[in-house]
């Protein structure tokens, strides 16, 4: 009886932290979207005679399982099971959204929405491609190339962060406005840069249009064995990397100096100032930061050595930059979930992939899941505002029916303030 | 008998998750009276107020009009029924005229045109019969707060209200206007008009209402007459225990100068006068010196002139005889002053950080709580720990707990721990109880006290006249920017401070240096 409540309390104590509720907040925006996306599928399946109902189960299967798809075996039917192509390739795509994810993220910490990162990920494409790419390969060591594209791409993306934020501290214009600019600015720009570029890959194998692969530099990233895990996909130590990063922005903002003064600019500009801290400063180094994080999630992307840059993007940005809002308001900004909430994100494209290649249904669906995902996560507040009023609820019923709640009440207290006492210790 | 109430709310319980906000609150307004409705900050006031407009049902509880029951689901209800209500915070259109905002909402109208003369002229029999002078083709915004509050009153009774309420009305009034508006209150209450006046201030209640109910925690104390009764008798009805009114103190010893101000001036670069004009004044060690005036008068400007969170347009700032003009923010913080600041939400916390977090705001980065780069976690939780417990700072989770969820008063404590803890010979305290009970209050003059008798410099900024008399050893009265006179507490009366406070006086220097010596 008494274990028991004590498994009941604990239960209770977990589920009253913030972090319990943020999570689970997230967890039912992407339940929602997922579950509407099985509906639409459904739809679609019972409209459209070519689909018919044994197309839209095998489209449900993808959206959840698609990650676990083996092909089709000789009777055309779906085949899962681990499938290391896709799990590989679903950490390659993880690699530059953790990233975009992690600027994003950072951003907010100092209150600032950063819808800059798809520029901020151009600015650091184009230093990481240039750098990789123009240092000869035969007087410098290959791997010294690729750190200083690296730190050249993160550099780039810093300083196209910084204008947005110089533009908020000091002439106070809205960073949303500023980071508009720039991003169009950056799709432009680079276009230009490349337009008459030697760095255009001169139509091998029929495609035009695309600069080289750093490979031709003899660049690429290490792969750190996980090619031998994951053997036919295009995974590389980029996500290693990237989940380092994600670690150290998290020791930066909950360990130091410097994220106390991010946070408190970013919860209270005013009280920051009133403390003595530059909060001007604090903006714009916030927002190098975040750009500096885009930058670097480009640079991983096409260090890769597998992968293409398309350079006339003047009329597009780069998805891989707008996700990272997504990714971070799923993540609550919480550069640890921001790695989970990032693989999830591939995860569905992966899944959109193969619903592509193996359905008549196309990849936009996911699309439409990622959307409504990104819609509800904007909600997220309200969720988990509806989570905790319906505890309230509960727990008023509960004791108006029995009293000894009040007692259940003190020992959640009680177990609150020793573990706290743990935490200190 | 039913006749003699014209509003009542009989049994009022309005219930918030995990709080009651009012436990069976009985009041009853009789026609033709003024009634006080006295309680601390969050006793229920303005719970039981939005109930009777309708804003929230009560739980349990009847509202009677002239004895008869009624059901109000809204302010429109409200307004049908007779009731009106100046709010604290003026409900007013900044950029309409005076008479168009007296006439929003109940336009008279005629084929969707708006019937500008036969309004006009209700409005101005109105503002004549109980002389509310006011220019009706003003825009609000180039008004001062008197007279929009003025509008208020007039809004309420171009509604033909019966029942006026007016919440803390005078927290932004000179003692002049108080006195005003109390006459005006009077008047009202000669016409028949009945009038529920919510404050916490005790002398005013004293001078002008009938009879007094008072509210605390959610609870219904009792309800008496106005003559029968003492402040400090309302005053422990109103906190629960005996409290002392005045400051226990004896006379300042003031020593060397602490802050030393020379020729101030912060803003009005451009636009010719500024919002503080060469002001110059000293603060000794071991005395209390309060700027007096009325809010906006230049008082906020002039402490972040000298606190560095405003760029200064021209003087000399001097801490401890060292010139510290110059100096950012933290340096200036750093070479010796605690600054409480005027809006706790704004400037003195992070309302998101926790307690702890918030206790050492302007001290992260010191060797005590921060090496190499990172918070020294546990140094932080042992400061805040200690702090709460010598200034015993409530709150559900010590030290853990989201500042945001503490109660306002416990926020000031707050800012209040973190601030005299610093230790600093300069102390800048800006409106400190401002929002706070009484009992709260006390305890607060009494620490600034303390600080002064350890020889601390203390500049005390309030708009509340009853706090500087109290309080202070010596007082400067503010007004558009400027210094109009000096005064000793023991040797000047609140009506003569209001004089130089609403600009109608204005003392030259000489005379000053004549009541120093």
């Amino acid at each position: 009886m008494s274990k028991n409540h004590e498994i009941r309390s604990k239960i209770k104590h977990v589920y009253s932290k913030d972090g319990t509720k943020t999570a689970l907040a997230s967890l039912l925006s992407i339940a929602t979207g997922l579950a509407v996306g099985g509906i639409i599928i459904m739809l679609v399946s019972v409209f459209n005679s070519d689909i018919g109902l044994k197309g839209g189960i095998e489209g449900l299967k993808l959206i959840f399982f698609g990650v676990f798809n083996k092909g089709r075996d000789a009777f055309g039917e779906l085949v899962f099971g681990f499938n290391p192509v896709n799990i590989g390739n679903l950490l390659f795509r993880a690699t530059p959204v953790i990233m975009t994810g992690l600027s994003v993220a950072v951003a907010f910490k100092t209150g600032l929405f950063n819808i800059g990162a798809p520029g901020q990920y151009l600015a650091g494409t184009a230093a990481t491609l240039i750098l990789a790419l123009k240092i000869p390969g035969y007087i410098i060591p290959p791997f010294a190339i690729w750190i200083i594209a690296f730190v050249g791409g993160m550099a780039a993306g810093a300083l196209w962060g910084a204008i947005p934020g110089i533009l908020k501290a000091y002439l106070r214009i809205n960073e949303v406005l500023a980071c508009i600019m720039t991003n169009w600015i950056a799709a432009n720009g680079v276009t230009w840069i490349f337009e008459n570029s030697t760095l255009r890959n001169g139509g091998e194998s029929g495609k035009v249009g695309f600069i080289m692969k750093t490979t031709a530099n003899g660049v690429a990233t290490a792969k750190f064995g996980l090619d031998r895990i994951f053997p036919g996909s295009q995974v590389n130590g980029g996500f290693f990397i990237a989940v380092i990063f994600a670690i150290l922005v998290y020791i930066i903002i909950t360990k130091t100096v410097l994220g106390y003064e991010m946070k408190a600019c970013g919860y209270n500009k005013d009280a920051a100032e009133y403390a003595g801290i530059k909060s001007k400063r604090m903006i714009v180094f916030s927002m190098a930061f975040a750009g500096a994080l885009s930058g670097g999630g480009a640079a991983l992307y096409y260090l890769s050595g597998n992968t293409e840059f398309f350079w006339s993007t003047y009329q597009s940005l780069p998805t891989e930059g707008f996700n990272g809002i997504p990714i971070a308001l799923l993540a609550s900004n919480n550069p640890i979930a921001v790695i989970f909430t990032g693989s999830f994100m591939s995860v569905l494209s992966v899944a959109g992939q193969q619903l592509k290649n193996l359905t008549s249904y196309n990849e936009y669906i996911t699309d439409i899941i990622i959307g409504i995902i990104v819609y509800l996560s904007a909600f997220s507040l309200v969720i988990k505002n509806f989570i905790s009023s319906d505890k309230k609820i509960l727990r008023r019923k509960a004791s108006s029916a029995d009293e000894n709640t009040h007692s259940d009440e003190e020992i959640i207290t009680q177990a609150h303030i020793q573990s706290e006492e743990g935490d200190g210790a | 008998m039913s006749g003699e109430y014209i509003i009542e709310m009989v049994g009022i319980t309005k219930e918030f998750p995990g709080i009651i906000a009012n436990d069976n609150i009985t009041l009853q307004l009789k026609k033709g009276e003024i009634h006080a409705l006295l309680g601390e900050n969050g006793a229920g006031k303005s719970t039981l107020m939005s109930v009777l407009f309708g804003m929230y049902q009560p739980e349990k509880g009847v509202i009677k009009k002239n004895g008869k029951p009624v059901k109000i689901y809204g302010p429109n209800d409200a307004t049908a029924l007779g009731i009106g209500m100046v709010h604290q915070h003026f409900k007013l259109i900044d950029v309409f005229t005076v008479l168009d905002n007296i006439i929003l909402g109940a336009e008279t109208t005629k084929v969707g045109f708006i019937e500008r003369k036969a309004v006009e002229s209700k409005v101005t029999e109105l503002s004549e019969r109980y002389s509310l002078k006011i220019d009706l083709h003003k825009k609000i915004e180039d008004i001062s707060v008197g007279m929009q509050q003025r509008v208020e009153i007039l809004k309420m009774l171009y509604r033909d209200n019966e029942i006026l309420i007016f919440d803390e009305p005078t927290a932004v009034l000179t003692p002049q206007e108080t006195a005003e508006l109390m006459n005006i209150m009077r008047k009202f209450a000669q016409e028949g008009k009945s009038i529920l006046f919510i404050t916490h201030k005790l002398n005013e209640i004293m001078s002008v209402s009938d009879r007094v109910s008072v509210i605390r925690k959610g609870k219904y104390i009792g309800t008496v007459e106005t003559k029968e009764t003492t402040k400090e008798e309302l005053s422990e009805m109103m906190v629960g225990r005996p409290v002392e009114l005045s400051v226990k103190k004896e006379k300042a010893k003031p020593k060397h100068s602490v802050l030393r101000v020379e020729n101030l001036s912060v803003g009005g670069k451009n636009s010719g006068k500024g919002a503080v004009n060469g002001v110059s004044f000293e603060v000794k060690s071991g005395e209390i010196l309060a700027i007096a005036g009325i809010d906006g008068n230049g008082q906020s400007e002039l402490i972040k002139g000298i606190t560095g969170l405003e760029k200064i347009s021209g003087g000399r700032i001097f801490l401890c005889d060292e010139d510290i003009t110059d100096f950012s923010v933290r340096k200036k913080l750093q070479s010796g002053i605690s600054h409480i600041p005027e809006d706790r939400h704004k400037h003195g916390l992070v309302l998101d950080f926790s307690l702890e977090n918030n206790c050492v705001l302007q001290r992260y980065f010191e060797e005590e709580f921060q090496q190499k780069g990172f918070i020294k976690n546990s140094a932080v939780r042992k400061y805040a720990t200690d702090l709460i417990d010598l200034f015993d700072i409530r709150s559900n989770q010590g030290p853990v707990t989201l500042t945001r969820s503490m109660s306002g008063g416990n926020q000031q404590k707050a800012v209040i721990a973190r601030e005299l803890d610093r230790n600093q010979p300069l102390i800048i305290a800006v409106q400190p109880t401002r929002g706070l009970d009484v009992g709260a209050i006390e305890n607060i003059h009494r620490e600034l006290v303390k600080k002064r008798d350890e020889g601390k410099a203390i500049l005390l900024v309030s708009f509340e006249l009853e706090e500087v008399m109290n309080v202070s050893d010596r007082i400067l009265v503010i007004y558009e920017g400027e210094i109009a006179g000096e005064f000793y507490p023991d040797k000047t009366t609140v009506s003569e401070l209001g004089l130089y406070m609403a600009g109608t006086k204005r003392k030259e220097e000489s005379d000053s240096d004549e009541q120093k010596s």
